[in-house]
């Protein structure tokens, strides 16, 4: 990145606190990127009264010095797949820890998953996590899902009429697929009925029986029951083949597969959506960037580990174990996969196949995570890191600055604009600069950078491997519906 | 097969490397991966030099007298616990001996509270077998002193490979393994002892032949198939087939792994006599060897399953040997460890700050 040492701040500090309505915030000089009208370049920003007065795009000679390798505005960001873990697992991650994390991390509104305890499979559950989210002060927008299967026990469907009456914005058991056809079939038809998707994570269960790591070389060598891609496709064709199907009796089922990580799932996709087929997908940060090698102590972006011919380089004879093997922040499920896997994720985010990039932030407590590799807790805690791991991306040439933004943003929100009971609601809010509308947005600074530790981490979730990684692009400030809902802590200062 | 011109040197598969002076750098060993060829030929003499100790009348000397050692077992295990344990009564030093169902373990403690609990007890060196591949690497990040690992899941048996290369040496001319054909018969998918003495007999320039039955070598042929250009420094390539007679045919060294029962309700075999019909080692596929080829076996053996009893008990078996070794295999090791200069930094991946709760100061 070209330097430009530049911390533009506010003229005017935001508001005092998180939660309070942003009285007046202006930018000047910045790097402004609005996916909605595609435009992106050097502009000003206005924020008045929580509202964002104006937007000014500049030219000639204004626009002198100002480059989107320095500070850059965007609109907030929707994440389609978190775990806030509230009711039930508080000390892995609260409403409070989890939208703070979120902020941090430039996320305005997140989707939760149903998989606490109690399981939300009724709507008494929507309400104990709508009143933890409201007491946690933090202006982000919490939605969720409803769980599929009642208790996600995969065995009968969860009061989905009464949940979808109380605002879930889909049904998913992730965690787990839905595990039998004949309910994934009633699922998406009932769902369908209420203009809800499933969001499915597939995962053949027979076939990942005791897996650790994905099957491969690296596995081998290190004595972890294989994870076969195999696992991940079967359970895709599955799924596409009951979606079509019920289609033809259910015109409005939808169907969502989520953190797809394999060549062959993605292809699938890919191939089911030139058919004509109405199936969506996205896919992770860590997917993209990690690879199975990290395993046994590899730390190379995921593109660096790919070989001319797009096979995947050796880490032992590359001499590129630089950390402490068996990391079980690396378990995750699905598992990290190869660099030629990494490659395909990132080609689908390219091409369109999936257009969002959800985080799948998954905090663990210390106990569920300081054991032995083999009965370590699946999961990432990913949610501040998202937007760094993207602009690594971005710094090596992988992804246009703008496609990271709008994976982050218009992705996902169209993905959601297409379930035609969310179509109406924040979820599938456009996601722009637009004037007038009260500010949703984030400003960081890609010439800044923050090492991402156990403290600089806001998610009671520590289990992230990029623990003692610097990263490109510090948060600086996160507006969420015309509230603070982050500040760094530096801002100000100068 | 070139085992001929491989034998006379023509084709060595890796220049190896004088055996120079050299001196024990690694705080721990859990694995032969790290461990490079000069520091082999270390412990090979080292072990010499423990089986002189034991051929005296009084098999013990001071070398670790004072000195504690633990032994951690979270698998079953008699012969290389009582291995271990042996070992290092022969060296003087104070054996604590933990079994997990006398522990409290069964209490449901984390393995981390159990090493410091052992560190806090005193536990200088720890000798540790466990049924979770890479769990000696978690207890290496917390303990303060030495962890030898005793087995690891199907991951590592750094000692097993160690006692296997002494005694394929002390049956080959000049101790060479260089074009020597080794075949390693049975269960690899599920197999410590074959991943480590790929590591170890591939430093060692030796035509290794892994082979099973293809439910049983599941992901093997990927890392075949990755050295197959001898990528990794020191170390040559291998083979994995299902095909015994080509693994079996001249071979200078037949191994055979033990069968477990579990495997068939896995779906993996038809079963046991199947299994033993078309894999195990009788003396029909024996003679495929060459002559005097030698036969091992890590044990416990299943005799009449992947070992025929007239095999296992014939001139070329050197099953009893390998327990002998096993013994002054595993006081090198504890002498060396013991002796490893405080300061001194293992090759072993460095620990990072993502490590909860270590310093550097603890490699």
């Amino acid at each position: 990145m070209s330097p430009q040492p530049q911390r533009a701040r506010g003229a005017t500090a935001p508001g005092p606190g998180v939660g309070q309505v942003v009285e007046r915030f202006e930018l000047e000089k910045a790097w402004l990127v609005d996916p909605v009208s595609g435009r992106e370049g050097p502009g000003e920003i206005v924020v008045t009264d929580g509202v964002l007065e104006s937007v000014v795009w500049l030219e000639g000679d204004e626009a002198k010095g100002v480059s989107a390798d320095g500070v850059v505005v965007t609109p907030g960001f929707l994440d389609l797949h978190a775990h806030f873990r509230e009711p039930g697992f508080e000390d892995a991650e609260t409403m409070a820890s989890g939208t703070a994390a979120a902020a941090h991390g430039g996320y305005t509104t997140v989707a939760v998953m149903p998989s606490t305890s109690p399981a939300l499979d009724e709507p008494g559950v929507l309400e104990r996590i709508r009143a933890a989210a409201r007491a946690g002060g933090s202006p982000v927008e919490v939605l969720a899902y409803g769980a599929v299967s009642a208790d996600r026990a995969g065995e009968q469907l969860s009061a989905m009429g009464e949940l979808a009456d109380a605002g879930v914005i889909g049904y998913s058991d992730d965690g787990l697929p839905v595990r039998a056809p004949k309910l994934m079939r009633s699922a998406l038809l009932y769902a369908g009925m209420l203009g809800l998707p499933i969001v499915e994570h597939a995962e053949d269960l027979e076939l990942t029986a005791g897996a650790e790591a994905n099957e491969g070389y690296v596995a081998s060598i290190l004595g972890l029951a294989g994870w076969p891609t195999a696992a991940e496709v079967n359970a895709v064709a599955r799924d596409l083949a009951v979606f079509a199907d019920a289609l033809h009796d259910e015109p409005r089922a939808r169907l969502h597969l989520t953190h797809l990580s394999t060549a062959a799932s993605l292809d699938l996709v890919r191939r089911a959506n030139a058919a004509g087929l109405p199936v969506t997908c996205d896919v992770t940060p860590h997917h993209l960037a990690f690879t199975d090698e990290w395993i046994a102590g590899a730390r190379r972006w995921s593109w660096e580990a790919l070989g001319a011919d797009g096979t995947s380089r050796d880490p032992w004879a590359d001499a590129a174990l630089t950390a402490w093997p068996y990391n079980t922040s690396l378990r995750v499920n699905p598992p990290l996969r190869t660099p030629a896997d990494a490659a395909a994720c990132l080609a689908a985010l390219l091409d369109g196949t999936a257009s969002a990039v959800v985080t799948d932030h998954a905090p663990h407590t210390a106990v569920d995570k300081e054991v032995e590799f083999g009965q370590a807790v699946n999961g990432i805690s990913g949610i501040e890191t998202a937007l760094g791991v993207l602009l690594a991306l971005v710094d090596a040439g992988k992804l246009p600055l703008a496609r990271a933004i709008a994976v982050l943003t218009t992705g996902p929100a169209a993905i959601a604009a297409g379930w035609p009971a969310v179509a109406a609601t924040a979820a599938a809010r456009q996601r722009g600069l637009t004037e007038g509308a009260p500010a949703d947005l984030v400003v960081f600074d890609r010439a800044d950078t923050w090492t991402v530790t156990a403290g600089s981490l806001l998610s009671k979730g520590k289990n992230s491997p990029l623990i003692g990684r610097e990263l490109s692009g510090r948060v600086l400030l996160t507006i969420a519906a015309g509230r603070l809902a982050y500040e760094d802590p530096a801002a100000g200062d100068e | 097969m070139s085992v001929e011109t491989a034998a006379t040197g023509a084709t060595p598969a890796r220049r190896m490397a004088p055996a120079a002076p050299t001196s024990w750098r690694h705080r721990h060993l859990i694995d032969v991966d790290v461990v490079t060829w000069p520091e082999i030929e270390l412990i090979m003499r080292t072990t010499d030099e423990m089986k002189g100790v034991l051929a005296r009348p009084i098999r013990k000397v001071p070398a670790l007298n004072g000195r504690r050692v633990t032994t951690l077992f979270y698998e079953a295990s008699t012969r290389t616990r009582v291995s271990f344990e042996t070992a290092a009564r022969n060296l003087s030093a104070d054996v604590v001996s933990i079994a997990t169902a006398t522990s409290s373990v069964t209490k449901g403690e984390s393995l981390v509270d159990t090493i410091r609990t052992l560190e806090a007890l005193g536990a200088e060196i720890l000798v540790m077998r466990h049924s979770v591949s890479g769990a000696p690497y978690l207890a290496a990040e917390v303990f303060g002193g030495h962890v030898l690992n005793g087995g690891d899941g199907w991951h590592a048996h750094p000692t097993q490979a160690l006692l296997d290369l002494y005694t394929m040496r002390q049956h080959l001319p000049d101790g060479d393994l260089r074009g020597r054909k080794v075949a390693i018969v049975g269960d690899i998918l599920h197999s410590r002892v074959a991943r480590s003495n790929v590591w170890s007999l591939t430093a060692a320039g030796a035509d290794l032949w892994l082979c099973g039955p293809a439910t049983l070598l599941r992901g093997m042929d990927r890392w075949a198939t990755a050295w197959s250009g001898g990528t990794i420094p020191g170390h040559g390539r291998f083979n994995v087939t299902s095909d015994v007679r080509a693994a079996l045919r001249d071979a200078d060294v037949v191994m055979a792994l033990r069968i477990q029962r579990e495997r068939m309700q896995g779906g993996l075999l038809p079963s046991l006599r199947e299994y033993a019909a078309r894999f195990g080692l009788n003396a029909e596929r024996v003679s495929l060897a060459r002559p005097e080829a030698i036969v091992m076996h890590p044990g416990p053996m299943n005799e009449g399953v992947e070992i025929a009893p007239d095999v296992a008990n014939s001139g070329r078996a050197v099953i009893t040997e390998q327990v002998a070794n096993g013994v002054a295999v595993r006081m090198a090791l504890l002498y060396l460890l013991a002796g490893a200069h405080e300061a001194a930094r293992g090759h072993e991946a460095p620990r990072t700050s993502e490590a909860a709760g270590t310093s550097e100061a603890a490699r």
